[in-house]
């Protein structure tokens, strides 16, 4: 017992304060991204999705209450709205290469948007999810911080929202070579934009790996598509509920 | 790279404060977004440190939502219950989305072609 002692003192003093989240935060992500590198960032490997299992894992093996963990991860967390900030960096070179595209972006962003949104939800609803699980449908094709924003306006879970928010992603990058292939789409601005719209950060990420003008676009669109879904969507949805 | 972060911060704070004051329904984030995006317009370039900092967050845009995601631990009994439900939902919703962007804009596309 007096060996154990010391130990169990530092213990006490590093999850007492905000290090022990942050660094289980910072270093499962790290394992996980060092992983998703190796697999050649295949997006089956997600980094994001990784860090999650494995710092859940962590905190339910220590019996660790999910705020506590949060008081010192929300250091991380904080980051997401200046994250969302620098969206604006893509955007802007997107308009540069524009030429005219804008008005079928706007429109295919909208209507594409408008169909996940309702099957989500639709779906959802009819096989008898309950009310949290349904709410958080609405904006899960948005990227996380935006989506979290948008989750907290219209009074659905910001949490589940943003793991709906990740599988999406990961779905999107992964189906996306498939569904463009299917339906005969070879341009790459096509592609580019509608894996940015349907799988966000993702999809970019998977999109910059196989061509540079669709990573492009599919930052673009998911700028775009976060914009119009924070203005559009609290009103949509109130009017809903009305 | 402080130069940088120094610009965006500024940007966000300038957008939480119009979000509160004027215009509750928009997240502050997202109007910090659209001022700095109306700014590069304007000025007609990105600076360097901007650039840098911008490209680093994303590059690891993922981290951010890790915090939130493991909140997942508090909806887990819930989840289990209707699991099929999820993931139908997320399926179709993805293919749906994907596809139908997909296919709008290569209507337009063919109509821009055909004039």
């Amino acid at each position: 017992m007096n060996e154990r002692l010391p130990i169990a003192e530092i213990w006490v003093y590093l999850s007492g304060s905000p290090l022990f989240a942050l660094i289980l935060t910072l270093a499962t992500y790290q394992w996980g991204y060092l992983l998703y590198v190796r697999a050649n960032r295949n997006p089956v490997v997600n980094p994001v999705a990784i860090s999650v299992l494995l710092a859940t894992l962590t905190i339910y093996m220590l019996d660790m209450p999910y705020e506590k963990y949060f008081e010192g991860a929300q250091f991380v967390h904080f980051l997401l709205g200046t994250a969302t900030v620098a969206l604006a960096i893509p955007i802007y070179r997107g308009f540069k290469n524009l030429k005219g595209k804008i008005l079928a972006m706007l429109a295919a962003l909208v209507v594409g948007s408008a169909c996940g949104i309702a099957s989500a939800v639709g779906i959802a609803s009819m096989l008898g999810a309950g009310d949290s699980i349904v709410g958080s449908m609405y904006a899960k094709s948005v990227t996380a911080p935006i989506a979290m924003g948008i989750a907290e306006r219209i009074q659905v879970s910001p949490t589940l929202t943003a793991v709906f928010t990740v599988i999406t992603g990961m779905l999107g990058a992964i189906l996306a070579p498939f569904i463009m292939n299917f339906i005969k789409i070879k341009p790459w601005w096509i592609r580019g934009t509608a894996i940015g719209v349907g799988a966000h950060g993702l999809g970019i990420t998977r999109a910059f790996s196989v061509n540079e003008e669709a990573g492009t676009y599919a930052s673009m669109a998911m700028g775009l598509n976060g914009v119009l879904s924070a203005i559009l969507l609290p009103v949509v949805v109130s009017y809903l509920r009305a | 790279m402080i130069d940088g972060l120094v610009q965006l911060f500024i940007w966000q704070g300038l957008g939480e404060l119009v979000s509160k004051l004027l215009l509750p329904n928009i997240p502050g984030p997202v109007l910090g977004l659209l001022f700095l995006l109306a700014f590069l317009l304007i000025k007609g370039e990105v600076n360097q440190p901007l650039a840098m900092v911008a490209d680093g967050f994303r590059q690891h845009l993922g981290l951010l939502f890790v915090p939130a995601s493991v909140g997942v631990i508090l909806f887990l009994p819930d989840l289990k219950t209707h699991a099929f439900a999820v993931s139908m939902a997320l399926l179709v919703s993805v293919v749906l989305t994907i596809a139908v962007t997909a296919l709008v804009l290569k209507f337009f596309a063919k109509a821009q072609q055909d004039e």
